[in-house]
Formats: C-alpha cells, sequence, structure tokens
C-alpha cells in the first residue's frame, strides 16, 4: 500500500522529472556497485592501458554490444514512431460517415487511402448531415480513381483548407477541370494529367481518357498518404464518370455545396466535422443507422493500436530477451577476454595486489566495454530510427518521425545495470585462477 | 626490513598428487645473496614460488623471521609480499601499455593512499639508479630486454623490500645487458642488507652470489 502523501508527492512532480529519476534508478544498481568495487583504488589507467593492448579486439566487442543495443532501442523507438506517425495522419478525421461495414476498412479507406469498393452514401444522407445545425464541416470524400502512384479524391474545397490550412503554392481548385495536390504528388503547378479508373494494378488508364485536369494548387505537407493524393472537386469526379453533377439543371457550373439531393450521384465517405467536441458524440449516435455508419477514425486508430499493444509487448518483450541474450553473450565473451589478461593479472596478484583491486580492475574493464557499448548503442539505434523511419515514411507516406526517448534509455539504463552486475561473475572467476598456473602460461 | 629465511620439511605436490619439492631444512640468514641452480624441471621455480607465499605447500612450513607464510590465508600472503618482497621474472612481465615509471610504481594503484607518493618516488629514484631516468615517461614497449629488465627491478624495489626474488632475470638478455643486470642485482642488494634469492642457470650471476644451492629432483642439496 502506497501512502497517500507519497502519491501526491510522485504524481505532483513534473513528468520529465519522473522519468529522470526512474532512468537514475535503473542506473543506480550499477553505480553502487561501481562505487564499492573501485572505492580507494586507482584501476582506470591500468584498465585503459589492458583495453588498448588487445584495442581491435575489444573494439569488436563494443560495436557487438552496441549493435545488439541499437537494434532493442531501435525496436522500440520505431514502433512508437509508427503509432504517433498514424494518429496524426489522423487527427484531421473528426467523424466520418459511410456505408455500414468495416469501421477499418473504412478507415483504412478514407483515411489512409487505400481504397475498396464499398456502397455509396446517398444525397438524402449528405443533406441530412450537412444540414445538421452541429455540422461546421461536411465534405464528401470520392476515392476510387488515380494517376500513377496518386489517388485521385474528390472532395470540396474546404475539406482541403480543413486538412491541410494554406495552400503552400498556387491556388484552390475553382473548376471541373482542376486539381491541387499534396505535398509529395509528382505533379508540378500547370502540369495536365488524365486521371485512371481504378488504383494500383487494377487502374484502367484510357476509360477516361477524353479528361484532362490541371494542377492550380498545391497543399502544404500534411504528413499523411494526402501528401502524395490529388484533390478535385468532387463534381469532377461525378462528370469523370458520367453522374450528375451534384447541383440541379442551371447550376451545373456550381463547384462545391450546397449540393441537390436530387442530383447527388453519391460518395463512399463523408468527413464530419462538428464546431463541439460533445456534438460529434451526437452526430455519431445520430447517423449510425441502418443505412449508414458513423465512427471516429481516431477511436478506431486507438482501438487497433490496442490490439497491437499485444504485438508491442511482444515487441518489448523480444528487445529484452535480446538484451538478455546479448547480457549472456556478454559474459561469455568478457570470460574470453579475460583470459587474454590472465597472465597480467597474475602477475598483479604476484607482486602482492589485494584480490579487491584485481577484482577491481576486472570488473572495471567489463564495465568500460560495456558503458561504452551501451553508448555507442543509443547512438547505433538513433541512426537506425533514422533510416527506418524515412524508409517506412516514402513507402506508407505517414510521416514517421521516431526518436529516441525515456524508454530507450531506461532500457539501455537496465541493461547496463544488469550485464554490470553479472560482470561481477566473471571478475569473480579471475580471482580463482591459479597465479602460478597463468605466470607460466 | 630484512628476514631470516627458515624451511623446514617443505613438500609441494601436483594437484595429481605428484611430489613436486621436498625441503627438510633450509636457513637462510637475512641479507644473503643466494643462487638456486639446477636441471630444467628440477623444482627450483617451485622452491621459489613457495617461498614467495606464492602456492600453499602441501605440509611444512616457510617463515620469514616470525611470520610462518605457509599457514598464512592468500590475502595474508598477498600483503606479506606486497610489503616484504620484490619479484623479478625471466620475461619482465610488464604492462607494455604504460611508460617505466608507470610499470615501477604499479605498486601505488593499490597501496593505501598514504604511501602512493612514497612508493612513486621510490620508483623514479629506481629508474635514475637504474640509468633509466630519462625513459621514465616512455612506453616500455620500445624499450630493449635490458632496459625493461631493468624497469622490473625498479618495480621490485619501488616497495622497498627486505626481499628480492629473482625467477632466472638474465635469461632473457644478451650478454651484455645480462651483465649489467647483475651488477645491478649486486649493487641494490650487497651490503643493502637486502635478502636476493635468484633463480638461474647464468653461471655469472652465480659469481656474484654468496652462496648457490643446487636442486636436483625436488631437493636442495644443502
Amino acid at each position: 500500500m502506497v501512502p497517500e502523501f507519497w502519491n501526491e508527492f510522485w504524481y505532483g512532480l513534473p513528468v520529465t522529472v519522473q522519468d529522470a529519476i526512474w532512468f537514475a534508478l535503473l542506473l543506480l544498481p550499477a553505480t553502487l556497485v561501481g562505487i564499492v568495487v573501485v572505492w580507494s583504488y586507482r584501476p582506470f589507467s591500468l584498465v585503459s592501458a589492458m583495453i588498448w593492448r588487445y584495442r581491435w579486439t575489444n573494439a569488436l566487442f563494443v560495436v557487438l554490444i552496441a549493435i545488439s543495443v541499437g537494434l532493442g532501442v531501435g525496436l522500440i523507438a520505431q514502433e512508437r514512431g509508427i503509432r504517433k506517425g498514424t494518429a496524426r495522419a489522423a487527427e484531421k478525421f473528426d467523424l466520418v460517415v459511410t456505408a455500414p461495414g468495416s469501421e477499418v476498412q473504412m478507415m483504412l479507406a478514407t483515411v489512409y487511402l487505400q481504397p475498396v469498393d464499398v456502397p455509396l452514401l446517398d444525397g438524402r444522407t449528405y443533406d441530412a448531415i450537412a444540414a445538421n445545425e452541429n455540422v461546421a464541416l461536411a465534405a464528401p470524400i470520392a476515392y476510387g480513381d488515380s494517376f500513377g502512384d496518386s489517388s485521385v479524391i474528390g472532395t470540396t474545397a474546404a475539406f482541403v483548407t480543413h486538412l491541410a490550412g494554406d495552400l503552400a503554392d498556387g491556388r484552390m481548385f475553382a473548376g471541373l477541370d482542376e486539381a491541387v495536390v499534396g505535398a509529395r504528388a509528382g505533379l508540378d503547378l500547370g502540369a495536365s494529367f488524365t486521371p485512371a479508373h481504378g488504383v494500383g494494378d487494377a487502374a484502367e488508364e484510357d476509360v477516361h481518357e477524353s479528361v484532362s485536369l490541371t494542377v492550380v494548387g498545391r497543399m502544404a505537407a500534411t504528413g499523411s498518404p494526402w501528401d502524395r493524393a490529388i484533390l478535385v472537386p468532387v463534381e469532377s469526379v461525378w462528370k469523370v464518370h458520367g453522374l450528375p453533377l451534384g447541383h440541379a439543371p442551371g447550376r451545373e457550373g456550381q463547384i462545391g455545396p450546397p449540393f441537390d439531393p436530387a442530383y447527388f450521384p453519391g460518395t463512399p465517405a463523408i468527413l464530419v466535422r462538428a464546431d463541439q467536441l460533445w456534438a460529434n458524440y451526437a452526430l455519431r449516435s445520430e447517423f449510425t443507422t441502418e443505412r449508414t455508419m458513423a465512427f471516429f477514425p481516431g477511436a478506431v486508430l486507438s482501438q487497433l493500436h490496442g490490439l497491437l499493444g499485444d504485438v508491442r509487448q511482444v515487441m518489448s518483450v523480444m528487445a529484452v530477451v535480446t538484451q538478455v541474450l546479448v547480457t549472456a553473450g556478454v559474459l561469455a565473451g568478457l570470460a574470453v577476454l579475460i583470459r587474454l589478461y590472465a597472465r597480467r593479472l597474475a602477475l598483479l596478484r604476484a607482486l602482492g595486489a589485494p584480490d579487491r583491486f584485481v577484482f577491481s580492475v576486472v570488473w572495471t574493464y567489463a564495465a568500460t566495454l560495456i558503458g561504452t557499448g551501451a553508448v555507442a548503442g543509443i547512438a547505433v539505434g538513433l541512426a537506425a530510427v533514422g533510416v527506418i523511419s524515412g524508409i517506412v515514411t516514402a513507402r506508407t507516406d505517414i510521416l514517421v518521425e521516431a526518436t529516441l526517448g525515456w524508454p530507450e534509455f531506461d532500457l539501455v539504463a537496465g541493461f547496463v545495470s544488469i550485464t554490470v552486475l553479472m560482470a561481477l561473475l566473471p571478475a569473480f572467476v579471475a580471482l580463482s585462477r591459479d597465479v602460478i598456473t597463468d605466470l607460466r602460461s | 626490513m630484512s628476514l631470516d629465511l627458515v624451511v623446514r620439511d617443505l613438500v609441494v605436490k601436483a594437484r595429481e598428487g605428484r611430489e613436486l619439492l621436498s625441503v627438510e631444512r633450509l636457513d637462510i640468514p637475512a641479507g644473503s645473496r643466494i643462487g638456486i641452480r639446477g636441471p630444467s624441471g628440477a623444482g627450483k621455480s617451485t622452491l621459489l614460488f613457495a617461498i614467495a607465499g606464492l602456492l600453499r605447500p602441501s605440509s611444512g612450513t616457510v617463515a620469514w623471521g616470525d611470520q610462518r607464510i605457509s599457514e598464512m590465508s592468500p590475502g595474508d600472503r598477498a600483503r606479506f609480499r606486497r610489503e616484504n618482497v620484490g619479484l623479478v621474472f625471466q620475461d619482465f612481465l610488464l604492462f607494455e601499455e604504460l611508460s617505466a615509471l608507470g610499470n615501477a610504481a604499479i605498486a601505488a594503484r593499490y597501496a593505501s593512499r598514504s604511501s602512493r607518493r612514497a612508493i612513486i618516488a621510490a620508483a623514479g629514484a629506481g629508474l635514475e639508479r637504474l640509468g633509466l631516468k630519462k625513459l621514465g615517461g616512455r612506453r616500455v614497449e620500445s624499450f630493449s630486454g635490458g632496459e625493461r629488465q631493468r624497469v622490473a627491478m625498479a618495480r621490485a624495489l619501488a616497495n622497498d623490500p627486505g626481499i628480492i626474488l629473482a625467477d632466472e632475470p638474465t635469461a632473457s638478455l644478451d650478454r651484455t645487458s645480462a651483465d649489467r643486470l647483475i651488477e645491478d642485482l649486486s649493487a641494490l642488494s650487497g651490503g643493502s642488507g637486502r635478502t636476493l634469492i635468484a633463480v638461474s642457470h647464468d653461471a655469472a650471476l652465480h659469481a656474484r652470489m654468496d652462496r648457490v644451492i643446487d636442486v636436483v629432483d625436488g631437493r636442495p642439496l644443502v
């Protein structure tokens, strides 16, 4: 039972201070052992000499520790970076309404632009949503076409602004043949293109061959797959497919809402944003019907992360197991390395050096290799995370900004503490060796 | 402080039980210079290690003055060596990456705070006396065999021991270096009251000793 005053004290501390205390506590065993072992002796220059004597062997040992620690650190940091990146990509999608189906599938299609064939929502549904007094933004998200590796999405100008703010370049689309591209889409301003019907390998490039759209603006980066998308007026998508343009006769040139339900051909999804947070919940409830499904992508993603939490735990366990294996490897390696120094250690003992001094030399030597390897491992982890984040971002268009945080530092601190404690064993073993045998070796 | 060595009924056996050394009686007065010789495998070095307290005999006693090192714990024997014994080995056994002074004063690293300065000063003085003052700051890896052995001697003298034990000190040296080392050993022991016991095949070294003990089949012929 933790006393109340302690809880108040602990949770009253800034989070960074709590993290720093945890880190210090994890390092405490190593620090205490170090102080006790080295107390009143000066083994350091002797240890430097020992390390320099077999510098390449020792360097290899440090590199092996660094790589192992770096992999563990990188694994955890990368997982967190991906989680944050996917969450960031979804944060502009407050509430999404689609036809009933799988929330995960619809989220992947709407937020991460992984299109699927889904039933369309009709004009009556759109109108009901758009007319709701709590709705600030109701934007159709009409996907299904593509150009190269970019999805072509029909939507409204308000959604473009909601998604990425002011345009980074050019202007908003104002006609049926105009488009705004994402920050990483491979089209320049003024470029014209013909969208293909469908996406990926199934895309039919000649279906819309009579259509030519021109890029007039470029969005600021969002760190999401939308950075590679091409956004056009939803009316443009309808027109390309030979459908009504969403507006009553005589208003065919209109771009954007309001739409006339009678001429609204349908949309796979509608992004809804309410003025108030509570209203989102009311809207979700209201539009969760037999014909429609309303969901919060953030909540779905959270559930997904929750399910993947088991995977995360497995990854964490794997990282720890890796470190345990590394620890075992380090100990085995140390036992071998210390044999290299057996004669010198025997000399010290023959000269009358106290066992505790010889013990401190061996332990300091081991701790130096472990500590250096661990610190280098942080650098390796940082580099690995940078490289892998770049690859993941390039492949998914989800901006993954993985950086090292306290969990990684805690892992390294725990590793260092455990291994330097375990390094007491080879130090004891070194003392158990026969002095004369080693002197004569 | 120099001490008389008294050995009685000393038996050292190998792990498998084979007898390596048997000394019924050996007395060496303090300040003596003693050479030990004999064929390879006769037990010369075993005798030296036994009287240095580096091994625990199977039976019998080894006493320096009133200190029976054969009955001491390993820690007490180490302390005895630290305070009373200087050791010189055939192949020098130096830390190649340390300077000459770093090697000669190696005992300062594990000595008490109060005696560190004295050990470093003694090591420096020892190097000077052995003609290595200018090389004190250089790493010994670049030294000749003779220079290395003189560094090892300076190390043996750094704690101002009453006993110097040398195991084949000239065996790895050329004749000139060996002769110089013998001079140094004689000068540093003779008249100083230090006891010098040197295992060697070197007749030139034995010629400078007060007495030479032959060891045959694990038994000193005294």
